[in-house]
């Protein structure tokens, strides 16, 4: 048996093994509500004011503030598992997940800032 | 456990070697969990650029509504709904085989084929929904 010692999962394996599965308890909880919301919309059942209704108050500003955390590391633990299996040149693999995390990093902020701009 | 180096002469096969396997069910479980939460994080944008316009003006709301209206829209929900139903239940399913429930062969590919099924039958419902 040959042990392959490459960049990347040496030493951290145990961590993302149990982040993605904590995020997935939250995530289980939680994911299903913004697609209820949509659905909301979607189906005429909630106008604008009635969304924001629902949006402005503070527990939903918690779930989608937990939300936007469970599912950025989620996401980014999955992607990463994904890229390292598929991508086996060290350096693209290195540059890509690093590329990722700025760009999830981003879209999380962004979300966040969205979710406590509306209402006061 | 060989010395140092070794694998530059013999490269080790990496993960994961799709052609030298048979394919079975609980495999496509698995790759379908990988695809479906690809898919997911794909669908991201396009909750947060809803949300966006939702939490707008009235027309930013209005255009919101017949984004999600167009085909396009309806695609995109029907693909992200679907895919956030499978991975939701194939995830119950990985985080039972974690605890240690249900980790017989038997077991494992028959939670894959109802995990399979419930998903195949949650696309044909939204479907219909989302005609």
């Amino acid at each position: 048996m040959v042990i392959q010692k490459d960049t990347g999962t040496a030493h951290n394996g145990l961590g993302d093994w149990y982040w993605q599965r904590l995020t997935a308890l939250v995530l289980l909880v939680i994911l299903p509500l913004p697609f209820l919301l949509l659905w909301g919309v979607y189906s005429g059942a909630l106008n604008q004011f009635a969304l924001l209704d629902l949006l402005d108050h503070f527990l939903s500003r918690l779930f989608h503030t937990l939300l936007i955390v469970a599912i950025t590391v989620h996401a980014y633990i999955g992607l990463k598992v994904i890229i390292e299996d598929y991508i086996h040149k060290a350096m693209l693999r290195v540059l890509l997940i690093g590329a990722m995390l700025v760009v999830m990093s981003a879209a999380g902020i962004w979300w966040l800032a969205l979710v406590w701009a509306w209402g006061g | 456990m060989q010395q140092k180096g070794s694998h530059q002469t013999h490269p080790m096969p990496l993960s994961p070697r799709l052609s030298i396997y048979r394919w079975h069910i609980p495999m496509i479980a698995s790759i379908a969990h990988r695809a479906s939460g690809v898919a997911l994080i794909l669908f991201m944008p396009f909750y947060l650029w809803v949300l966006h316009g939702m939490t707008g003006t009235p027309e930013d709301f209005d255009q919101a509504v017949a984004l999600l209206h167009s085909p396009i829209g309806r695609l995109v929900l029907w693909v992200a709904g679907t895919a956030v139903v499978y991975h939701f239940c194939n995830g119950i399913r990985f985080l039972a085989l974690d605890a240690g429930w249900c980790e017989s062969q038997q077991m494992m590919r028959l939670s894959a084929r109802v995990v399979l099924i419930v998903a195949l039958v949650t696309a044909l419902f939204f479907g219909v929904l989302l005609w």
